[in-house]
């Protein structure tokens, strides 16, 4: 628009305009993403006969129901251990001071530019029977035999966690800059012991962050997919690599296609019942 | 199981699901095109086939160079006049129904397995392979049926650690299954076919009553192994599992042992020994272009000097037996095709996998996952 610069100053554009702006991002989500998501979804009522008998399979079939109880498993304990971990992380990160803060937040952001495929390959070559962790542990005298730390749901374990870390200890250290550290020291000067303080005052001031935290790590983990493949040692079956065996091996697309839409719907639901608790938009920096 | 379905029944639904494939398909081209892409889409979308160059497709890497030498070298110079491309894109069973159903047909030999070609053969996916050209007699009944010919033999073996139990190595599968004299962690492919067969081998089954394969005599010999071992589904990650002593004994595909032995100095080895063997085979697609050339170039890959080749190339072992005249005693140690060799090896039962392998491979996967 040609015109645009001899605008005087007040002029401001319709809301049309805007739309315009976002019309070609709109366009290209609309085709590659909420296209082929529909057809997932029909195909999942519709293949091999139209019908819901697809979804009577996550009531009678216990090959499905097993996946979807190790995945929900795996998941939880993902999540504590996360929480854990990232809760220390993020208020040691707290107390520190910036140009630590600074070092802190490149560490934890340090294997997000790493891809997962390396990641799982390292824990691999770092955790297996003659890896460095169990070398350490023998000439130490620790331990006689290897301990089998992976290719199994231990391994799994581990590298979904340091995965899942980053996504804990930001959204954790996100909520705790939200608090007032002289609420702490009040409690103190009315006689608390540091500890009380810290159980009776900050902790459940953290309850927000905690719960944020712990419903995006276990969103997270419910479809991760190169983790338990490569780490479980082919004996670690979550749903995401389940609905890949049906999609390329025995072509039940049916299948595939309503754990896919289940598990969408799932984590769907987790988000709205986070919402009625928490501020999901401030939770997450918007 | 109890969800398992009718075959027939799996078929039509591909054919309307892959349907569904081939418009989309075309839109990711668009697609490509469009985003600045287009080499990769012009690389993948089928070339117009010359009526005189045979495509050969096979699986890449080292079997392009090696194909070329052993058989398509002396097919041109039989026939100067003629030309032959190799693609190494891979014939995957979704990508020959796509071909065939789009009606563009312009892959002309295929190197694939039999029990693929008894699978999809019977849906019209194949030509019958034509035995007034091509000599049966020149492989093992096994390997010669309706849609396919043997081209090459491959094998899954029992590989072990030589030195890991005092000079004691395993020799049979029950061997591998006796955790106490035996200890240490294993591999196995996670896909049925060998894995399920050394399972009842190790279970004291004959060779003659593998097939049909009693699944749950199978998966409850898995069901005990799976602590003991890990199932590895690239082939790769399996070989380097035992490269790097993370693994002690298991199975492995023979074309892969040999490297990992000359990789270790012999740290590792294998034996044929209740192998389980297979045959690759030529297979055409239905609708091929290339006429008689076809079966001509497949007549000369039969021949045993050009296969004795393949093997000292690429460790593929000859179909025709008549090869292993053409190779030492040393490279026939590696050749699963010498009689000596193929005479300890189950051949696997390609009647059955062409009926049981989808079922079979969802039933292993559920045993085997925690």
């Amino acid at each position: 628009m040609p015109s645009q610069s001899n605008a005087p100053a007040g002029w401001r554009p319709r809301h049309g305009a805007y739309w315009l702006i976002i019309l070609p991002a709109l366009a290209m989500l609309v085709f590659l993403y909420l296209v082929p998501l529909a057809d997932v979804l029909v195909t999942s009522i519709t293949d091999p006969k139209p019908g819901l008998d697809n979804y009577l399979l996550l009531f009678t079939s216990t090959s499905v129901q097993k996946t979807l109880l190790t995945t929900l498993r795996i998941a939880a304990l993902t999540t504590f251990v996360a929480l854990l971990l990232g809760y220390v992380v993020a208020y040691a990160m707290r107390a520190a001071n910036s140009s630590q803060q600074r070092l802190m937040l490149f560490c934890v952001l340090l294997p997000f530019w790493i891809s997962v495929l390396v990641r799982s390959f390292a824990w691999i070559a770092l955790l297996s029977s003659r890896g460095p962790v169990n070398a350490g542990l023998m000439a130490w005298g620790l331990i006689d035999e290897p301990l089998p730390l992976v290719r199994n749901e231990t391994g799994v374990l581990i590298g979904m966690v340091h995965v899942m870390l980053p996504y804990a200890v930001l959204t954790l250290y996100a909520n705790m800059r939200g608090i007032d550290v002289r609420l702490v020291a009040a409690a103190r000067s009315l006689g608390a012991s540091r500890f009380q303080a810290f159980r009776m005052v900050f902790l459940p001031l953290t309850r927000p962050g905690l719960i944020g935290a712990g419903t995006l790590v276990f969103i997270l983990s419910l479809g991760f997919y190169v983790t338990p493949a490569l780490l479980g040692g082919g004996k670690v079956l979550m749903i995401a690599e389940y609905v890949a065996v049906q999609i390329n091996d025995t072509l039940r697309w049916g299948l595939g296609t309503m754990l896919a839409t289940t598990l969408m719907l799932s984590v769907l639901a987790a988000l709205w019942a986070l919402s009625r608790v928490l501020d999901v938009k401030r939770l997450f920096g918007a | 199981m109890s969800d398992m379905r009718d075959r027939q029944n799996d078929i039509e639904r591909f054919v309307h699901n892959t349907e569904g494939k081939v418009y989309s398909r075309r839109v990711f081209f668009g697609m490509c095109a469009a985003l600045g892409i287009a080499p990769v889409a012009a690389r993948l979308s089928p070339a117009m086939a010359d009526q005189k160059e045979l495509v050969l497709v096979n699986w890449g890497g080292d079997a392009v160079r090696g194909m070329k030498a052993s058989f398509v070298d002396p097919y041109l110079k039989k026939f100067p006049d003629r030309k032959v491309a190799i693609d190494g894109t891979g014939p995957s069973t979704s990508r020959i129904r796509l071909m065939v159903q789009s009606g563009k047909v312009t892959w002309d030999i295929m190197d694939r397995n039999l029990h693929t070609a008894l699978e999809i053969g019977p849906e019209g996916m194949l030509e019958k392979i034509d035995y007034s050209v091509v000599d049966r007699s020149k492989v093992r009944p096994e390997h010669a049926v309706e849609w396919g010919i043997g081209n090459y033999i491959y094998a899954m073996v029992l590989t072990y650690n030589t030195k890991k139990w005092g000079g004691e190595v395993p020799t049979s599968w029950k061997d591998v299954w006796d955790f106490k004299k035996f200890p240490g962690k294993r591999a196995f492919r996670r896909e049925p076919d060998a894995v399920l067969e050394a399972a009842l081998m190790a279970d004291g089954v004959p060779f003659d009553k593998i097939y049909p394969i009693d699944m749950k005599r199978a998966l409850d010999m898995h069901k005990k192994m799976k602590e003991h071992a890990i199932y590895y589904t690239v082939i790769a990650d399996g070989q380097n599992a035992f490269r790097n002593g993370e693994v002690h004994l298991g199975q492995l595909l023979n074309t892969r042992a040999w490297p990992l032995k000359q990789d270790t100095k012999g740290l590792y080895d294998w034996t044929w020994n209740e192998g389980v063997s297979w045959g690759a085979c030529w297979m055409v697609p239905k609708g091929a272009q290339g006429g008689k050339a076809i079966w001509d170039f497949i007549a000369m890959t039969q021949d045993p000097q050009a296969q004795a080749e393949l093997l000292k190339s690429n460790g593929y072992g000859p179909v025709n037996p008549e090869a292993s005249r053409f190779l030492d005693a040393d490279w026939n140690k590696v050749n699963p095709g010498a009689p000596e060799n193929y005479a300890k090896m189950l051949p696997g039962g390609i009647e059955w996998y062409a009926k049981n392998a989808t079922a079979a491979r969802q039933q292993l996967i559920d045993a085997l996952s925690s």
